[in-house]
């Protein structure tokens, strides 16, 4: 039985490191074409993401809303729902976030909480939306989450670039003002960008993972992304269920761009969560580790440290750092080939097993 | 109002159909084989991309167009490839299919042209603008209908084209029923899996045509993530118009007029914010008439007794 | 001869389904093919018609060798196969189901009108009457039958392997259905018939061949055999005997009174049902499928709405309850479909043994692993479940192995009521008699049953008493030890009750 176990952990493994490897090839091959040195890139890469104290804290703390919007993703996925809007929940939230840490009264640490609170609520709403849209109106919550995203990301748009613009500085940018100093999430480390949010998803990975694995109500999500009519009749309440994994799941997002805008931003600036591509990445490392919560974890640090590596190989080499992107996106392409392997290995076990039909 | 609805705002609403249009016509091509294909939005986005590149390397617009088609069909195998043969989650595959264009094109644009963003050329020849003889001289209707580049002509005829395919020839009826119950179609001695990678091809030649006439006809440039969710929009023309041609056209034509129409709300002092958002809102309220499957039925479909 | 297999053996891994197998058609025969779930039947007809490759052995037809690598192959050789479930496709008509493959038409174009023209000159010529262009999806079953039958004819089949063939039709449609077979046959059609209702093999067969776990244990002439003699060869001994004792009836458990699910086309689903089921007993309701017993077991399980009426179970009003208030109150359920309702094909053994016993099996929250594990392992080791370990993921199972998971689940919920829907569908005998025994068993302890079923052998089997549906009615209600089968049989068509 342990061993079964184990053969089962190592199985999980050993597709992500073969669509890893796979990835790393397809790089390669780009480096070659676009005339690069291939080991001399993949050395940058590594530099730029681990190559010192500072790079390696860089890396974590770009992985921090990567990580945060994985979990969302996750859960819904685990229940069976295609949420693609933490893009725009996370928008919705870092919004939030920033109005509630500029305009709450109150000592700092309230208006820390309070904001982190309210990035939750409204990056948990929106989500809600979609679900409620798709419970009530048989919407496809796939096309309405996507098209969310959009409307959110521009009405966030608008409001930072007239009734909430910042018109005390010179520069003339779409964004609020900055949050007052005792209002930002701490350092971890000084003169390092890492940042308190960076605890916060890593207790929300375990946590979630504990909760996915061992509690009756994680059970019932998995069953219900399982097959929704064995969960019906066993008796787990599908609208109830539905409604509380959105919330959960688009409150990750929206915890995201909170912690981002009180860790990394101090104010909410168009474009600033939508242009480095977080919430996307967030859904690719969920899609790469197969919805696992702490795979998240460790799929969402692969593709911080591929971003930010990129960005060495950028300051470094001739080679663009869209070569992340690049590898990034084979990555996710190999591993949906999952479903053949582990095809291939149920007609195995069914000759073994003996059933015919 | 007399200056909003004009006739240059139906023309180039029949302009920013056409994109939508040939996606939406390829998402229906693959429903009714039974593929959902969540990649149209990429798979445009690569037809964009190539047309450039092709217009780049040829310097002819005909070769870039076909430059483009060939490259995007290549693409849509990979999505044939592993939901057909290695029966991956199409959607998974489809959305993955979305990053790797968006991926790709951005290196490629650094690559290739040396840029980031956008890619522009003035030297470089967009479609061509055909007006056509007799009709251009019609009073209002030729002023919409004339002045288009080929691909917009050849979108509508595609329609007509589709629709005598399904439902009237052999071929047609056959796909349609792959679509339909791919077990009993297989039990016949229907090629199942060639039908459905002929739609595939089908869906990424109409992909290609789309993204070619984005970055060569509407406007001549790429700029990175151009198609901006028209890809999903296409896709929900494809759910409203019921995968058939007609059909699709008609909603296709909704939501290219609100692009067109947003466009040109612009120029009335409005925040761009708010005219940007009207197709997607428009999309969202016209996905209130379309009833998707209840989860009762597609979970039956997936969990089939007959394994 | 028209058709001989010859050695016929497929191995699926160290599973033989088929060994050694020889099987002959003459023209104009019927040749019939029994066997149990499991004996090998299907395979062998999959082989035939070119949608399994034997591992050895050899297929001639009319003496000329011939290997199928599809089934386009088989049917381009004359071979014709209607399958358990139809192959057909719903949303269109009869005409264009009847002529795909072979479509009449130029250049590719669909010629709609020469199909229908096709269709009825073929359904004249065989006497088969069918309207060409009605839609596939609103037909009856019967009519559905008669499609497929004569697709395999348009086709241009001389051999032609109906599958279950009678299983969803009313009576009056098996008999209907028998005389076509006849005279196709005299018309010099052959024809494998693969059956497990020995009655109607008797009646139309010419030879009976009998498989037993892939191997062929007898070939008869329909004439000089009889039932006993067959069900020996199928099973390979005598069945023993099952004791039930008299019922000592309880309070009513549950009480249904004028339930009524609406349908889609203006006919009820269920037409104001009416019962009451006792602790202490088991009610079989009999009826041809799809004449409104799953919905009534959806509407009591909460699956499903009912119009009007009301469900009362153990005293409290459960109409339209959330289901799982109705599971806390008493119900367990092995639900029809094992694979829609009943388990989810990736999860663990245990992830699938758990469902319903979660909220029991708790403790703040939190499932009581160990304990859960403990329960499930006890069930596998009782009923024999084969699986790799518990956290094999039940795809992996067969379907008999998963059907008594299902039910060991079910039965363990300890509940005052069980409903038992198709509870033994595609299990082997010795599991079979297991499940029915547990049944049986609960019933003693007081336990209240609904059983449903379309073997009307199992129903006659288990039940105390037995209530017969047709077109969504509950049309009789008798004592088991007064009903017969063909009373029964006479109600489920739709008769009236001598």
């Amino acid at each position: 039985m342990n061993i079964s176990k184990l053969k089962n952990g190592i199985g999980a493994l050993v597709q992500p490191v073969v669509a890893i490897l796979l990835g790393l090839l397809i790089g390669a091959i780009a480096i070659a074409i676009v005339g690069g040195d291939i080991s001399q890139t993949y050395a940058e890469m590594w530099k730029g993401a681990f190559g010192s104290f500072y790079f390696f804290t860089n890396t974590l703390s770009r992985a921090t809303p990567i990580i945060l919007v994985g979990l969302g993703t996750t859960l819904a996925f685990r229940a069976g729902f295609f949420n693609l809007g933490a893009e725009g929940q996370m928008i919705l939230g870092g919004l939030c976030a920033a109005i509630t840490a500029l305009y709450l009264p109150g000592p700092g640490w309230v208006k820390m909480i309070a904001a982190l609170i309210s990035g939750i609520v409204a990056g948990g709403i929106w989500s809600a939306f979609a679900g409620w849209m798709d419970a009530k109106f048989r919407m496809n919550l796939l096309i309405t989450t996507l098209l969310l995203n959009y409307i959110a990301s521009l009405f966030a748009g608008y409001l930072v670039a007239y009734p909430l613009k910042d018109n005390t500085g010179s520069a003339a940018m779409a964004q609020t003002k900055m949050i007052d100093h005792s209002a930002w999430l701490p350092k971890l480390f000084h003169g390092m960008s890492l940042h308190a949010g960076f605890l916060i998803a890593v207790v929300g990975a375990v946590l979630l993972f504990l909760y996915m694995r061992f509690t009756v109500s994680g059970y019932e999500v998995r069953m219900l992304g399982s097959n929704p009519l064995f969960a019906a009749y066993g008796g787990v309440q599908r609208g109830k269920l539905m409604l509380y994994s959105m919330i959960a799941s688009g409150g990750f997002a929206g915890l995201a761009g909170a912690v981002e805008v009180l860790g990394t931003q101090y104010r909410y600036l168009d474009g600033s969560l939508s242009t480095p591509g977080y919430a996307w990445s967030g859904i690719m490392a969920t899609l790469l580790a197969g919805s696992h919560p702490l795979g998240t974890v460790a799929s969402s640090l692969l593709l911080a440290a591929l971003q930010t590596g990129g960005m060495g190989v950028e300051r470094n080499t001739e080679v663009p750092l869209e070569i992340a992107s690049v590898i990034q996106a084979t990555l996710i392409l190999f591993v949906s080939a999952k479903i053949s392997y582990s095809f291939i290995k149920r007609k195995k076990a069914r000759a073994q097993d003996g059933s015919v039909v | 109002m007399d200056q909003l609805f004009d006739v240059s705002l139906f023309n180039s609403a029949l302009r920013m159909v056409t994109p939508i249009l040939l996606a939406a016509l390829g998402g229906a091509i693959c429903s009714r084989a039974g593929l959902f294909n969540v990649g149209l939005e990429g798979l445009v986005l690569f037809g964009a991309f190539f047309a450039i590149v092709g217009n780049f390397l040829t310097g002819s617009v005909w070769l870039a167009v076909l430059f483009a088609v060939v490259c995007v069909m290549l693409f849509s195998l990979i999505f044939g490839y592993l939901s057909i043969h290695l029966k991956a989650n199409a959607i998974i595959v489809g959305i993955s299919l979305n990053f790797l264009a968006l991926g790709l094109t951005s290196f490629c644009l650094r690559a290739i042209f040396h840029v980031k963003g956008a890619y522009y050329d003035k030297d470089m020849k967009g479609l061509p603008q055909l007006d056509i003889p007799l009709i251009k001289d019609i009073p209002w209707g030729g002023g919409v209908i004339s002045g288009h580049s080929p691909l917009v002509y050849l979108a509508i005829i595609l329609v007509f084209v589709f629709q005598y395919f399904l439902f009237r020839t052999v071929r047609g009826f056959r796909l349609l029923a792959v679509g339909e119950n791919p077990v009993a179609a297989k039990s016949l001695g229907i090629k199942v899996t060639r039908i459905q990678y002929g739609a595939v091809l089908i869906s990424g030649l109409l992909c290609g045509l789309a993204g070619a006439q984005l970055s060569l006809g509407q406007v001549t440039m790429f700029t990175e993530n151009m198609t901006s969710g028209r890809g999903f929009i296409a896709l929900v023309a494809t759910m409203l118009g019921q995968s058939n041609p007609l059909g699709v056209a008609a909603s296709s034509m909704l939501f290219g007029f609100m692009d067109a129409v947003s466009i040109r709300l612009q120029g009335f002092s409005m925040p761009t914010n708010f005219t940007n958002m009207l197709p997607y809102v428009v999309t969202l309220v016209m996905m209130f008439f379309f009833k998707n499957k209840s989860y009762v039925q597609e979970a039956r479909k997936a969990n089939e007794s007959s394994r | 001869m028209l058709l001989n297999m010859e050695n016929i053996s497929k191995s699926y891994g160290p599973v033989k389904a088929n060994s050694d197998i020889n099987f002959t058609l003459g023209k104009g025969e019927i040749h019939a093919l029994v066997g149990e779930n499991g004996a090998g039947k299907t395979t062998l007809m999959r082989i035939l018609y070119g949608m399994e490759k034997p591992t050895s052995g050899s297929i001639l037809v009319n003496g000329k060798p011939q290997s199928f690598s599809t089934p386009a192959d088989a049917i381009k050789s004359g071979i014709g196969m209607v399958h358990q479930h139809f192959m057909l496709f719903p949303s269109f008509t009869v005409a264009e189901n009847i002529v795909i493959g072979q479509e009449p038409g130029k250049w590719n174009g669909f010629d709609r009108k020469a199909a229908v023209a096709a269709v009825e000159e073929l359904s004249r010529q065989y006497g088969m009457p069918v309207d060409p262009n009605q839609k596939v999806e609103s037909c009856s079953l019967g009519v559905q039958q008669r499609v497929e039958i004569l697709k395999v004819l348009y086709q241009g089949a001389d051999i032609i392997i109906l599958d279950e063939p009678t299983g969803v039709l009313t009576p009056l449609e098996v008999k209907e259905l028998l005389v076509a077979i006849k005279r196709l046959a005299s018309q010099g059609k052959s024809f494998i018939l693969i059956s497990h209702k020995l009655q109607e093999i008797m009646e139309v067969a010419d030879r009976i061949t009998v498989l037993r776990d892939g191997r062929v244990t007898g070939v008869v002439d329909a004439k000089h055999t009889d039932i006993e003699q067959i069900s020996r060869l199928m099973v390979g001994r005598d069945l023993a005997q099952m004791q039930r004792s008299t019922p000592k009836l309880g309070a009513p458990v549950l009480e249904v009174k004028g339930l009524t699910m609406p349908g889609d086309r203006g006919k009820p689903l269920v037409d104001g049902a009416t019962f009451k089921v006792h602790a202490g007993e088991i009610v079989g309701v009999a009826g041809i499928s799809g004449n409104g017993q799953s919905e009534l077991i959806g509407a009591i399980a909460g699956l499903q709405a009912a119009s009007s009426g009301q469900v009362t179970l153990t005293g409290q009003d459960v109409t339209g309850a959330p289901v799982r208030k109705i599971r806390e109150l008493g119900l367990a359920h092995i639900p029809e479909d094992r694979y829609q309702w009943g388990a989810a094909k990736d999860a663990t053994v245990v992830e699938n043994g758990v469902m319903g016993h979660a909220r029991r099996q708790q403790r703040f929250g939190l499932m009581r692993g160990r304990s859960i594990r403990k329960m499930v392992e006890g069930w596998v080791k009782r009923f024999e479940v084969k699986t790799g370990s518990l956290d094999t993921k039940v795809q992996f199972l067969s379907g008999g192995n998963l059907q008594k998971l299902i039910a060991a689940r079910e039965l363990a919920q300890g509940t005052p009521f069980l409903i038992a829907a198709e509870p033994t569908r595609g299990v082997d005998v010795g599991a079979m008699e297991m499940i029915h025994g547990e049944l049986l068993k609960r019933r003693d302890e007081q336990g209240a049953i609904l059983l449903v079923s379309s073997e009307l052998t199992e129903i006659l089997k288990l039940s105390d008493r037995i209530l017969v549906m047709n077109e969504g009615r509950i049309v009789g209600e008798l004592p088991s030890d007064e009903a017969t089968e063909e009373q029964i049989s006479l109600l489920m068509a739709g008769g009236k009750r001598q």
